[in-house]
């Protein structure tokens, strides 16, 4: 669907958002895509843009929630939190991800 | 995709203005914090706007995602279609009038006939669970019904255990009084059973208890909501009032709620309580019956307990008896016949033929507009845009003309149903309410769509994909290769479907005159008919009546402005329902005959010869030797089974019902004429045998008058008025119709689709026209050039006329070679309604192909004239 070529592993944008989201608790968009870079160190290049598009499909979704609230330059600003349904999302992800990086992990075994 | 996210979706679409207000804070806000950031690592704010810029990636790009992302893509682009679809009808009004028109005809003529069929057809009937009810009447011989005895209906009633309730029932009329207007209601006389059989709500009160039907039970009556809002002003108090009923005071105890039976004629029902005599007698058929069958039984289950219960009810009967059977027929198919079934199917084809000629002319005139916009789209390829972006849009302003159509199709649909109201109300069940409700407002909708799918795609892809980049060379116009083959074919196309339609309504055209010249054997002209029913309380004994009878004839004969009077039990041309048995010395089988009792005038009054023998005569009175005069196919019959050369003179026995007793007597007549058939049976079939009886010798309460005036009928009806009040003041005449309406009525079964399929086929005959016009002005246009540089070679205009027309005419004559084919493999759809005129009528088929190609020499005329006209000059400077 998308037609932007993200740096971040194919798919993988709406997981570490919810998961940023559950560590971090409350964040604005400039601090969920610093956290994820940050995290991730330099191995990932992020274009920061690119979280926005993720943030209001979440939203939709229902899995985050979103309030105004003021950014530290004094502008009025969103701030997106997780939400219950978000952090039952978050569990599925993230055993959905583990049982696919397992799968690949034994069949790379396998064949080395 | 969860219907969370689809509403999410929706709303995302409405509130995009916010939205992307919204995003642009979030990312000044994002910009301004990585700006702020990066001057706290030390770099200079010129780099550190840059830095954050870079960080963040492309602004309009990931805009642009966001907005993918939070909506649907696909919708955001037909709704702009939508709006340039709706700007290009505003910009072109005259060509989207002409496309709307069109479907407006097209889709109009569908929608109302399928809002008839939906409601004849195929909704259910207006009761519960309406495939249990079914009609059960006694089969005296395979395929011939007949209604059935009390003591027989009794004894099914017991016995037949596969219905949950029977019914029986017979129509009665009354003169309802002291209400103000005095009025002749229809009526039904009904066993308990009717209303559990017609599940029928109630307004007010109580349907009828098997209590209501045992002798000396109180008069009551059960109205109709019609016939409460009609004759009672929807007196709220209805339950206290006692309408008087041929003088008898009756209660009402209870009133339906609006529905079907509104549009019946029936407008009161009385419980039905058999006398002795009734109970005692079972060769009288008399009443009709109708039951709901348990749940789980077919119809097979339920005719095979039928006869089972026939078996067993006529074992040791004569053998006549036992031959007959019991048949089971489901409601459905006893309201809509096998002919209106017919009919409606044929009219059905009909207007699907109009859309299929509707949609033709809008692929046509769509492809013609699309050639005038070549360049635009080329233009506009060469911009950029897709091939399917094109063919989206192109295929989506189709569809805006398409809906309008349908819209303006419902309105016409509207109009046309208002129209045939009347008709319609005569032709189709009471069952079926005709209206332009939800299911065909779908309808509707699907067949805009259809057509857009249809009318829309042909064009939309011949130009999106046609050759783009020729429509920016200005060289390119004139020949038009493939492009105008497509149209020339949809033309011809037309043609062929016009030409079915035109030749099918010829057809039914001549069926119709064929009727209308059709021999009835009766002088119709001048005579107008009514019914009289003599209230049995006042007239007693059979005598009475028949002193009534002699008073009225000789009252009426006498006013002045009536030439002749007469009386009869049936109506001239009207099926004499009344059959009876005739014994044959001699002849072991039974004749079956039709019964009609006349008084000495009828066969005057109507012009019907007596060919051999006498008539009947005033003499023929109660005590004198009883007579009757036969017709002409009884005659035959009679010849053919008994071997009577002459039957004047021969003695036989005919069964002839009572006065008002139900019951039968077996007397010995003697046959004292023959006279010519008069028509009783419908166009088409044979004459029955039909035997006559003095009136005055078998009298009956219900009789009809038959008088001939010397001027206009209706001017007479006041001095026929009088002449009946002077004998008995207390009696209404009812039904008044002129003898011309009676035939109208028995005859127009025939008759109505013919004038439907007319209307259809006047359509699609403009339809095909403005086809016709349209393709061939348009080819003309095109080739201004060509022509141009033919008369400035030296062609005369007669040469360019005469080239145009011929090309016209060509895709005529292949329109008709194809639409011939079509009407050959149609014979045998059409052959069930045609009366006496061959499917394949040459004269209707020849005036069907004169018509179109006369059509196609007046499309052709006028653009071929405006060609002739042109200044060479002026069309080979134009590069426009």
């Amino acid at each position: 669907m998308s037609k932007q070529q993200n740096e971040v592993p194919y798919g993988t944008l709406d997981l570490l958002i919810l998961k940023t989201l559950e560590t971090l608790g409350t964040l604005h968009g400039y601090a969920i895509a610093r956290r994820i870079e940050h995290v991730s160190g330099d191995d990932m290049q992020l274009s920061q843009g690119s979280v926005y598009p993720a943030l209001i499909r979440l939203q939709q979704e229902g899995w985050i929630a979103t309030d105004w609230g003021i950014s530290e330059t004094n502008r009025k600003v969103k701030f997106y939190s997780l939400t219950e349904a978000g952090r039952k999302q978050l569990r599925v992800e993230v055993a959905k991800w583990e049982k696919a990086t397992a799968l690949v992990t034994r069949f790379l075994r396998a064949t080395s | 995709m969860t219907v969370r996210r689809v509403v999410a979706g929706l709303a995302a679409l409405l509130r995009k203005r916010r939205l992307d207000a919204e995003l642009d804070s979030e990312i000044l806000a994002h910009l301004e914090l990585a700006q702020r950031d990066a001057v706290a690592r030390g770099l200079s704010p010129e780099e550190a706007r840059r830095a954050a810029r870079l960080s963040f990636g492309g602004i309009e790009k990931m805009k642009e995602e966001h907005r993918d992302r939070r909506g649907f893509p696909w919708m955001e682009t037909l709704l702009r279609d939508f709006s340039y679809g709706l700007a290009a009808v505003r910009r072109a009004p005259a060509f989207s009038a002409v496309v709307v028109g069109v479907l407006a005809l097209g889709i109009g003529a569908n929608v109302g006939m399928f809002s008839v069929v939906d409601a004849v057809l195929l909704k259910p009937l207006p009761f519960a669970a309406p495939e249990r009810i079914t009609g059960v009447w006694e089969a005296p011989r395979p395929g011939i019904v007949n209604a059935t005895s009390a003591p027989d209906f009794l004894d099914w009633q017991r016995l037949a255990t596969v219905f949950e309730t029977l019914s029986a029932e017979q129509s009665i009329s009354a003169d309802l009084s002291g209400t103000g207007e005095p009025a002749r209601l229809s009526g039904k006389e009904v066993t308990a059973g009717y209303f559990q059989v017609f599940t029928a709500h109630m307004q007010f009160g109580r349907t009828f208890t098997p209590d209501d039907g045992r002798p000396g039970a109180a008069a009551v009556i059960v109205l109709s909501h019609a016939a409460w809002q009609n004759y009672f002003a929807g007196d709220p108090d209805i339950l206290q009032r006692r309408p008087i009923l041929d003088g008898a005071s009756h209660l009402v105890i209870g009133v339906l709620a609006p529905g079907a039976f509104d549009r019946d004629e029936t407008r009161f029902w009385k419980p039905l309580i058999f006398t002795s005599d009734q109970l005692a007698t079972r060769n009288v058929h008399w009443l009709t019956v109708y039951g709901r069958l348990r749940d789980g039984v077919t119809i097979t289950q339920a005719r095979e307990r039928m006869s089972a219960i026939h078996t067993a009810m006529t074992e040791g009967a004569p053998k006549e008896d036992r031959e007959a059977a019991i048949d089971v027929e489901p409601l459905e198919r006893l309201l809509v016949g096998d002919g209106l079934q017919r009919s409606m199917t044929v009219a059905f084809g009909a207007v699907t033929l109009v859309l299929l000629i509707a949609c033709a002319n809008v692929a046509n005139l769509l492809l013609a507009k699309g050639a005038t916009r070549r360049r635009e789209l080329a233009v506009r390829a060469a911009l950029g845009a897709g091939r399917s972006r094109l063919v989206g849009q192109l295929f989506t302003e189709s569809l805006v003309l398409c809906l309008l159509g349908g819209i303006a199709g419902v309105a016409v649909a509207a109009l046309l149903l208002a129209l045939a109201r009347p008709v319609l109300a005569d032709s189709i069940p009471f069952t079926a309410a005709v209206s332009l409700d939800f299911r065909v407002l779908a309808f509707a909708g699907a067949v805009a769509l259809g057509v857009a799918l249809l009318a829309g795609t042909l064009p939309a892809l011949r130009m999106a994909f046609g050759n783009l980049a020729q429509g920016l060379n200005g060289s390119a116009r004139g020949s038009s290769g493939a492009h105008s083959r497509m149209r020339r074919a949809i033309v011809v196309g037309e043609v062929a479907l016009s030409l079915v339609l035109v030749s099918g309504a010829l057809l039914l055209l001549r069926s119709l005159l064929k009727l209308q010249g059709l021999d009835t054997g009766i002088r119709i002209d001048h005579v107008i008919t009514m019914s009289v029913d003599l209230p049995v309380g006042a007239y007693r004994t059979p005598p009475q009546a028949a002193l009534f009878y002699q008073a009225a004839a000789g009252r009426l004969q006498a006013a002045p402005g009536v030439a002749q009077a007469g009386l009869s039990t049936t109506l001239p041309l009207e099926w004499i329902s009344n059959g009876e048995a005739m014994q044959v010395p001699g002849v072991e089988k039974l004749v079956h005959i039709r019964f009609k009792r006349v008084d000495p005038g009828y066969f005057r009054t109507l012009g019907i010869p007596v060919l051999a023998g006498r008539g009947i005569t005033a003499a023929d009175i109660d005590g004198a030797t009883r007579v009757m005069v036969i017709n002409q196919a009884l005659a035959t019959r009679l010849a053919d089974v008994a071997g009577y050369r002459d039957p004047i003179g021969k003695k036989v026995r005919v069964s002839c019902p009572g006065y008002v007793e139900k019951r039968v007597f077996l007397p010995e007549i003697e046959i004292a004429g023959v006279i010519r058939s008069e028509r009783v049976a419908s166009p088409g079939y044979p004459d029955p045998p039909v035997v006559y009886v003095p009136l005055a010798q078998a009298p009956t309460p219900r009789i009809k008058l038959v008088v001939r005036t010397r001027t206009e009928p209706g001017a007479e009806m006041p001095a026929i008025r009088q002449a009946i009040r002077e004998i008995d003041a207390s009696l209404p005449l009812g039904d008044v119709a002129t003898m011309q309406q009676v035939r109208e009525r028995t005859l127009s079964g025939a008759s109505r689709p013919a004038w439907l399929i007319g209307v259809f086929a006047a359509i699609s005959v403009l339809l095909a026209a403005i086809g016709l016009y349209g393709v061939v002005a348009h080819v003309v246009t095109q080739q201004r050039r060509e022509i141009g540089i033919r008369m400035a070679l030296g062609a005369g205009s007669g040469d360019v006329v005469s080239r145009v027309l011929r090309n016209a005419l060509s895709m005529v004559a292949v329109g008709l070679a194809f639409g011939m084919a079509g009407a050959f493999a149609l014979t045998r759809v059409i052959k069930s309604l045609l009366f006496e005129v061959s499917p394949l009528d040459p004269a209707a088929l020849a005036i069907a192909c004169a018509t179109m190609t006369l059509i196609g020499l007046f499309a052709g005329l006028v653009p071929a004239s405006r060609a002739a006209r042109v200044d060479p000059v002026t069309t080979l400077r134009d590069e426009g």
